[in-house]
């Protein structure tokens, strides 16, 4: 077997405090402490292949940091196994994470004071990277992610997509087996977010890295991995490749249309049209500003989008994709309506 | 002795790091410097006071001479082995930025401490050297002779790194009540106070009631900052100053052993803040 990573039944269980509200409530949490156990992980099952890229979504507090803060070596699991590389992350630690790299997209590991040089060469002393291994790496690194311009520059002075582009370097400069990236997009423009991606894709091609890839952006996924698992309530609800998902829930698609009267919109009947009925179809309607969700498997959005053109006028008119919390709802829909049918999915409370 | 080697390559980075962070604001020396050398003159006025008081030119064993040294000495020592580990340690705790240093291969406490000594290397070229000069310019016009003492600056120095790894420990005990507090702020003020009392950087050790100046010599704080002042001052020698040294070591241990204890136990019921 070439599995990278094996997660078997993992869970992870914090205690919380419950604070009553208000002062009051603060004061008499200060004497007695009531506290609940909450899972956020939930017997959580996966493996991954040596050179595969996970995408590992679902919607926010669904559990995915945890998880991926015990596949690191940080938490340790309450029960369960884990295992990767040939290793237990959270047994040893300071051997494990020696071939692992992990980008936490909302925190930076770079010396923030420093020239971003200063933090490579404090990273080759810790990971304790030969000369020649260095310079090579540092010459792929720069070819990759294009660091050269801002190499000496103080890393505060970074704007946020040098910063990340630098902190998936200095996460890389090891030849880690496996790399962990958690939000590697967050906040990032467009022309910003596919260069990462490039580099990722490149990264994974060139070295057989092992990813696993958290993101909230549907088109991080669609463009790096072939396979997704998704979790909710800190258990998992699919794991399969992503074209099977996109045909079992359909993809749906959005129109956003900014229309010329309110009325508009009224004029237009999909149902009549194009059979969109019940869960295919979904109008929101702000003002002027009306947003038509759509399963694009039922119906094409150039036929919807030459229907609204010739029955109305508009004042606007734009084509999104729906994000990662609308597929999710859908994928609960459906596993409420199919539970059994479905073979991937994990069960879900109802 | 292959670790040693191993350690100084994987924590030298980080301690040349600290450095560097340092010389990046290194305008913070002079208002440091000038601040520092306010405080000591007001003291040195204080017990210029107590002494003219007292009428007697020896109090406690102590010549007026001896007290101006030990206070701009105390001074020198608190801020050489002032360490900021409890703040550092608390903030990436509460911040959750501590996951940073744990998907490194190495000790969270030893990276801490290697960035600190960076820094303390920077800061003591500015400001410890100048003190130390002035220091002997003073012993020298008040006494008549030059008292200077190479053995005694020598263990004073070694006294002053052993004060300040005693220091950081068990001010990064302080800092892993973060784990179950989040913010130390009040503890904080509470540890700085004990250690100001304890450690004779406000009031020698020598003048307290006999017994009670004995117990507090036996504390970690009074390695802190009393005995290297004392080594320097030459106050301890022969049996005196091996036995303050031993001490310190022992202080040392044990407060290295409480530090992984406890880092061991955290670390396995680590929550982490945020994100």
């Amino acid at each position: 077997m070439s599995n990278m990573i094996q997660v078997k039944n993992v869970s992870k269980e914090f205690k919380k405090v419950i604070k009553e509200p208000g002062l009051k409530g603060s004061v008499k949490s200060l004497f007695h402490k009531k506290t609940e156990i909450v899972k956020a992980v939930d017997n959580i099952s996966f493996e991954v292949e040596e050179g595969e890229v996970l995408g590992f979504i679902g919607p926010n507090g669904a559990g995915k940091s945890t998880a991926i803060k015990m596949l690191t070596g940080i938490l340790t699991p309450t029960s369960g196994e884990i295992i990767i590389n040939g290793q237990v992350p959270y047994k040893n630690r300071k051997k494990y994470v020696k071939e692992i790299g992990v980008v936490f997209g909302q925190r930076t590991q770079l010396w923030w004071d420093l020239p971003l040089s200063e933090t490579f060469t404090v990273l080759k002393e810790i990971y304790q990277i030969e000369d020649k291994a260095f310079k090579q790496r540092m010459d792929f690194l720069n070819q990759v992610l294009d660091l050269e311009p801002f190499v000496t520059s103080p890393v505060r002075t970074l704007s946020l997509g040098q910063r990340m582009r630098a902190d998936i370097a200095a996460s890389m400069i090891h030849n880690p087996k496996v790399l962990f990236l958690d939000e590697p997009t967050i906040g990032l423009d467009v022309v910003v977010k596919d260069n990462i991606r490039k580099a990722i894709a490149e990264i994974n091609k060139n070295e057989k890295t092992t990813i696993i890839l958290t993101t909230h952006d549907l088109s991080d996924i669609e463009l790096l991995c072939k396979r997704i698992v998704m979790i909710d309530k800190g258990k998992k609800v699919y794991d399969g490749d992503l074209d099977h998902m996109k045909e079992k829930y359909g993809k749906m698609r959005e129109i956003h249309i900014t229309l010329k009267s309110d009325n508009d919109i009224n004029k237009l009947s999909f149902a009549e049209k194009f059979g969109l009925t019940g869960d295919d179809i979904d109008i929101a309607l702000d003002g002027k500003k009306a947003v038509v969700k759509f399963n694009s498997s039922k119906a094409q959005v150039s036929e919807l989008l030459s229907y609204i053109l010739s029955t109305i006028t508009v004042k606007d008119i734009a084509v999104g994709e729906a994000d990662i919390e609308e597929i999710i709802r859908r994928l609960y829909k459906g596993n409420e309506n199919d539970e059994t049918a479905h073979g991937n999915a994990a069960a879900v409370e109802a | 002795m292959k670790w040693i080697g191993h350690v100084k390559r994987v924590y030298g980075g980080f301690t040349r790091a600290g450095a560097q962070g340092a010389m990046a604001y290194k305008f913070n020396f002079l208002g440091f410097f000038v601040g520092e050398s306010l405080y000591c003159f007001v003291m040195y006025f204080i017990w210029k006071a107590v002494f003219e008081a007292s009428g007697e030119s020896i109090f406690m064993g102590f010549t007026i001479t001896d007290m101006t040294l030990y206070v701009f000495l105390a001074n020198i020592v608190g801020f050489l082995t002032n360490t900021d580990s409890t703040q550092m340690l608390a903030e990436e705790i509460r911040e959750g930025n501590i996951i940073m240093r744990m998907i490194k291969p190495v000790n969270v406490d030893m990276s801490l401490l290697a960035t600190e000594i960076g820094d303390k290397v920077v800061m003591s070229a500015f400001i410890f050297l100048p003190v130390m000069i002035g220091v002997e310019i003073y012993r020298y016009f008040a006494l008549g002779y030059v008292a200077f003492n190479i053995l005694m600056f020598l263990g004073f120095v070694v006294s002053v790194i052993l004060s300040y790894i005693l220091a950081f420990y068990l001010n990064l005990i302080f800092g892993y009540l973060a784990f179950w507090l989040m913010n130390i702020w009040g503890f904080s003020i509470l540890k700085g106070s004990i250690i100001k009392f304890f450690s004779g950087s406000l009031i020698p050790l020598a003048f307290f009631p006999d017994i009670v100046g004995k117990i507090f010599e036996q504390l970690p704080f009074a390695s802190m900052v009393y005995t290297p002042v004392m080594i320097y001052m030459g106050k301890l020698q022969g049996m005196d100053l091996l036995l303050a040294f031993g001490k310190q070591i022992i202080w040392i241990i044990v407060f290295i052993a409480i530090a992984k204890l406890i880092w061991r136990w955290a670390e396995k019921r680590l929550a982490v803040q945020g994100g």
